[in-house]
């Protein structure tokens, strides 16, 4: 993948991602998977993983499950309508050249930066990566999820980088 | 956190608490971007960047840091924040 900086400034206070056409289907089929993880099983540790405890205190049960009930409903809102702002804007990318682009405004970058961590997290629970960075036979059938981590992981500073 | 790069930095002072707050406490995790977090703590806290890369380092080095504290209710709304944001937070009260 060529090394060129996805998320630029543009007009006012815009940032403008540039993909290419495999890049843009595979973001295209994040929100369908994410939807499947919200949907699911709380037992679902990549599930879990994105909506942790507040209290660690084990003895805490009864303010973790007033916590949960306050917060979960909003959390979860949150996410699917992060979904829904991303599925929009990638409704919208043109061609230039040999690029689809997209200008996102503040509240869309924040939906973007939201699912690219969202299903990092996901990814990463399920494969079960550590600091280390693994190093995997194309043939084994988790090549495929830990590639798209990794593309993730990559667009995913790029856009941070942009913002700080 | 993922990617380390190795930078000298000046040892952390102990937070000192004398009217025992609550604390949220954010652990280390092998997915979250270290520039991530360090945009997340500026985001959420007002921090600069200066304080939220201290604090990441923290999180990063030793598994762990306290990033706010205060009354039960602002602790329980910084946690649900850092988890909208996909980072792993709890609260405590120290004893």
């Amino acid at each position: 993948m060529p090394r060129w900086k996805r998320f630029r400034a543009g007009p006012g206070d815009t940032l403008v991602v540039s993909l290419t056409e495999e890049e843009l289907a595979l973001l295209r089929s994040l929100p369908d998977q994410m939807r499947v993880v919200f949907d699911g099983d709380n037992d679902d540790p990549a599930r879990a993983r994105l909506f942790p405890r507040a209290y660690l205190d084990p003895t805490a049960e009864s303010e973790e499950s007033e916590w949960q009930a306050l917060v979960h409903p909003s959390l979860l809102r949150e996410r699917l309508d992060a979904l829904e702002l991303i599925t929009a804007t990638l409704a919208r990318a043109s061609v230039n050249g040999d690029w689809w682009q997209i200008g996102l405004t503040p509240d869309e970058v924040q939906a973007w930066l939201g699912v690219l961590n969202d299903t990092r997290l996901v990814l990463g629970t399920q494969l079960g990566v550590t600091e280390e960075e693994r190093v995997l036979d194309p043939a084994d059938p988790e090549a495929g999820a830990y590639a798209m981590y990794q593309w993730l992981t990559w667009l995913q500073g790029d856009l941070v980088e942009a913002l700080l | 956190m993922t990617a380390p790069i190795e930078v000298q930095e000046p040892a952390v002072e102990d937070l000192t608490v004398t009217d025992k707050p609550w604390i949220v406490i954010v652990w280390n995790d092998p997915v979250n971007l270290m520039n991530y977090v360090v945009y997340v703590f500026q985001k959420l806290f007002g921090y600069s960047r200066k304080k939220a890369t201290r604090l990441m380092r923290q999180v990063h080095e030793e598994g762990k840091a306290v990033v706010s504290d205060g009354p039960i209710e602002k602790c329980e709304a910084d946690v649900a924040r850092l988890h909208a944001h996909g980072l792993w937070a709890t609260m405590e009260h120290p004893s």
